[in-house]
């Protein structure tokens, strides 16, 4: 049974592993730049919290 | 407008003034997204050469278009930082680089899955996806040689002649199709003769479109977000951050 095979229950039938596979992708690579630039701003406060208070 | 430029390019307005901008970004991003992803997964028929695969078309087209839309602005943006020595120029060139980078590696894996159906292969050494690979090694060089310097204004200079360097690349992954015989396929809506008879039936345009602009806004909402504690990190010894930080609490 080939990958195409296998996936073909979803819909577009034999391509339906290459097209959720791209919307998928896209979505994690999103999720991540999202997820990341949250990350840099909670740390960007802290940091800046931190240095501010020592001083 | 030169005026208005310069007001908004001093970091303590360009964060005032940014802050008002992101709901204008994120909201009109969900709704165009969603309305595209609709459109395009659903509502446009199948193919009639491709048929349902070239619904990959709806994040591999966009992606590619912002790879090369992302890189010309870290470009401009980092002559602009060299020539009159912006601060936000160097900061919008230095924020750019890892979102063009996503925007270039998502265009070249969708790229690739999209090949293996159509054309048999996940790669070929084909001069449009050769050029595309080279940008994405132009955005990580770019990154590092950013990050290898200590002193911010040497590495946005010596990043930001890279990146001019770079430019080149531009024109070869957009006519590579046209100067090359190359297995990808060739430019359906770029040139002004294919507006007037797209290759695309408007069915199948309209949510490439919508998700064009989906795309730039998400990169205007990143921009923004990431740029806005980049100021802060470069301004941190101004009493205005000072401000703000306490205040946040």
């Amino acid at each position: 049974m080939t990958l195409a095979e296998y996936f073909s229950f979803l819909p577009y039938g034999k391509y339906a592993f290459y097209i959720w596979f791209s919307y998928l992708m896209t979505f994690a690579v999103i999720t991540t730049l999202f997820i990341r630039t949250r990350s840099i701003h909670k740390n960007t406060i802290k940091q800046l919290r931190i240095k501010y208070s020592r001083s | 407008m030169w005026k208005w430029i310069q007001a908004f390019a001093s970091p303590k307005n360009f964060y005032s003034i940014s802050a008002k901008i992101i709901p204008w970004l994120l909201y009109p991003f969900i709704i165009i997204t969603l309305v595209g992803l609709y459109w395009g997964l659903v509502v446009a028929p199948a193919d009639y050469q491709q048929g349902e695969s070239y619904r990959i078309m709806y994040v591999h087209v966009p992606a590619a278009w912002m790879s090369m839309f992302v890189y010309m602005v870290l470009a401009l943006s980092g002559a602009i930082g060299l020539i009159w020595q912006i601060k936000l120029a160097n900061v919008v060139a230095k924020v750019s680089a890892p979102i063009g980078a996503s925007f270039t590696f998502l265009a070249l894996v969708t790229g690739a899955v999209w090949g293996k159906p159509m054309w048999g292969t996940w790669w070929v050494w084909d001069a449009r996806l050769t050029s595309e690979l080279i940008l994405l090694f132009l955005y990580l060089a770019y990154m590092s040689l950013n990050n290898a310097f200590d002193n911010p204004k040497t590495a946005a200079k010596a990043s930001s002649i890279l990146a001019i360097v770079g430019l080149i690349n531009l024109p070869i992954i957009h006519y590579s199709v046209t100067w090359w015989n190359t297995l990808h396929q060739g430019a359906s809506i770029s040139s002004i003769e294919k507006i007037s008879q797209p290759a695309i039936h408007s069915d199948m345009l309209l949510p490439l479109v919508l998700m064009g602009i989906s795309f730039k806004l998400l990169y205007g909402l990143l921009l923004l977000m990431r740029a806005r504690d980049e100021v802060l990190t470069q301004e941190q010894n101004s009493g205005w951050v000072k401000k703000i930080i306490m205040e946040k609490g």
